[in-house]
């Protein structure tokens, strides 16, 4: 726990010799537990065409405990609330060290792909969504528009 | 620390891809390295018995399949062991074959097979093969082995007017097992084999088989590396099939049991410890640390290790430990201390860290202030990393830390 595991540093090399599509994830040069992370929106899903940006952090007992990610880009979504905080199984109780970067992004990008109001975190965005879904779709699309399109990714970084 | 990382995908572009798969498989789940020490669950699963006990501190479930799993029924795995020995000890040579022959490959025949899966005109041969080779090659020759069957047609031609000037007169076949070879391996070596093989009566073994595989293909003769090999394997492969068949859990020595420390008194704590000949210095919290450390090693070694290692090794691991968990401690600290005294007068600084832990945390400017800082540990571990190259995992690491407690 003291070094930086060869486990991190290996990831991390695979993460840019052979990225996940959609994804990127890069070390921040000045610590390399620390990545910035974008995922793209998935398609048909209302964060299409969105680039969002997020910060994953490897803690010190990882792979033992799960890596903490937080969305830094502005999102309209039932399971991330406004701070950008997420709530995923994989990064709370189904943590396993078994699985590893890698994965953990492509669960958010799912996650994008299938919000689930039914166990939220933004509850207010979780209400909305339960009570209109059409509207709320929209609503996630406009924010999608303002805050994750390509244009502004430097900007929100 | 001091070995090289090594990676699955280090097959992934040779003639024979399957092999990232075996090299795969025989890795832990939880730190990627090769099964050291395997242990199996009763869920069928396998990892490194450091790893899992480890992890079945925190949470008692397996990481693969989540169902639960306690730390006494784990088994040690002694094949899979030693499959891994055999792997890791042969790992290098295989890669290195390989690559050797994939360069001989290229040169024959290989620049019509990316032709065959890149384009249909016959104008590009030249081109592809002399200047796109590079770029193309990773894509393509992952799947080569299996285009080499299907050359049809003009390709087939091509290859054979490619092949046959250059080298299919300098081809022979060896009278013994009826395999074209190059005459200069052909005589140098594979004779020799060939007879050495019958005369053992033996059937075509697996090593003979698997030199008649890239048979047709013309192959460079690089005969004294592979004798090398040769010897090598069958030394290790008789060893470790020995270890194995005399190898038995039978455990002259117990389990080290778990302790609940939170009801003894720091004096308990220190006479459990000085039963086991461990130090008894520190606060309550670090001999209670290495207890537990001890406690894994212990078991993980005399209970899973094929070979176990004796308890003054044990001793020195756990001092290891402990010397890696306190130096990251102390330097570091004095490091960072030392930064934040300087900057801590500063207005910037006193505002900056008033929303070090809330969203508001302007990182920018955070790196900014300390950029100095930074760019001076940065040159402070690229000396350290000439100077002596194989810590080099060591340097980036105390970089690492330091920055880790400015940014979390």
């Amino acid at each position: 726990m003291a070094s930086l595991p060869k486990r991190i540093i290996k990831e991390t090399e695979r993460l840019v010799s052979d990225p996940v599509p959609g994804i990127t994830a890069e070390p921040h040069e000045d610590n390399l537990r620390y990545f910035q992370v974008t995922i793209e929106g998935p398609q048909q899903s209302p964060y299409e065409n969105g680039v969002f940006n997020l910060e994953l952090f490897l803690p010190d007992d990882y792979p033992m405990e799960a890596p903490k990610v937080r969305f830094l880009t502005k999102i309209y979504h039932p399971n991330i609330d406004k701070l950008g905080r997420i709530c995923l199984d994989v990064l709370k109780t189904n943590w396993s060290p078994a699985l590893q970067i890698r994965t953990v992004l492509l669960s958010v990008q799912a996650l994008l792909a299938s919000p689930n109001p039914n166990d939220p975190l933004a509850n207010d965005v979780a209400e909305d969504w339960i009570k209109d879904e059409e509207g709320a779709i929209k609503t996630a699309r406009e924010w999608t528009e303002a805050y994750a399109s390509k244009k502004d990714q430097k900007s929100t970084n | 620390m001091n070995q090289p990382i090594t990676d699955a995908s280090d097959f992934a572009q040779t003639a024979i891809p399957q092999l990232t798969q075996l090299d795969k498989l025989l890795r832990c789940h939880i730190c990627k390295e090769f099964l050291r020490v395997p242990v199996l669950t009763p869920c069928g699963h396998t990892f490194c018995s450091l790893c899992i006990r480890q992890y079945l501190r925190q949470d008692p479930k397996c990481p693969l399949c989540l169902n639960e799993l306690r730390e006494s029924s784990l088994r040690s795995e002694f094949l899979v062991g030693e499959i891994v020995e055999i792997h890791k000890s042969s790992r290098q040579a295989l890669l290195d074959i390989l690559k050797e022959y994939s360069r001989t490959e290229s040169k024959g025949d290989s620049p019509l097979i990316e032709l065959g899966s890149q384009s249909d005109a016959d104008d590009d041969i030249q081109i592809l093969a002399t200047t796109d080779r590079k770029s193309l090659r990773p894509s393509t020759i992952g799947s080569s082995v299996n285009r080499v069957t299907k050359l049809t047609g003009v390709r087939s031609l091509l290859k054979n007017h490619n092949e046959g000037n250059k080298s299919k007169q300098h081809m022979a076949q060896c009278p013994i097992c009826e395999q074209f070879y190059p005459i200069e391996a052909l005589e140098r070596t594979h004779l020799d084999e060939c007879l050495t093989v019958q005369s053992l009566g033996g059937q075509p073994g697996s090593k003979t088989s698997e030199r008649k595989a890239p048979s047709p293909v013309p192959r460079k003769p690089s005969p004294p590396k592979t004798v090398q090999y040769k010897h090598n394997e069958d030394n290790d492969t008789s060893s470790h099939v020995e270890r194995y068949i005399n190898s038995s859990n039978s455990g002259d020595r117990q389990r080290l049991p778990k302790v609940t420390f939170a009801s003894m008194s720091v004096a308990q704590i220190k006479q459990k410890l000085a039963s086991l000949g461990l130090p008894v210095n520190g606060t309550k919290q670090t001999m209670i640390a290495r207890y537990d450390q001890y406690e894994m090693l212990w078991n993980s070694n005399f209970c899973d290790a094929i070979e176990p290692v004796d308890v003054n090794e044990l001793k020195r691991q756990l001092l290891s430990w402990e010397t890696t968990q306190n130096n990251h401690g102390s330097s570091n600290i004095g490091g960072i201390s030392s930064m934040m005294k300087r900057a801590n007068g500063s207005k910037p600084y006193q505002k900056l860290l008033a929303d070090f832990k809330n969203d508001k945390f302007e990182r920018k400017s955070w790196i900014q202030m300390f950029r100095q800082d930074f760019k001076s540990l940065v040159k402070e571990a690229r000396r350290q990393l000439i100077k002596e190259t194989t810590n080099e995992i060591e340097s980036q690491k105390d970089n690492t830390e330091e920055t880790v407690k400015t940014q979390s």
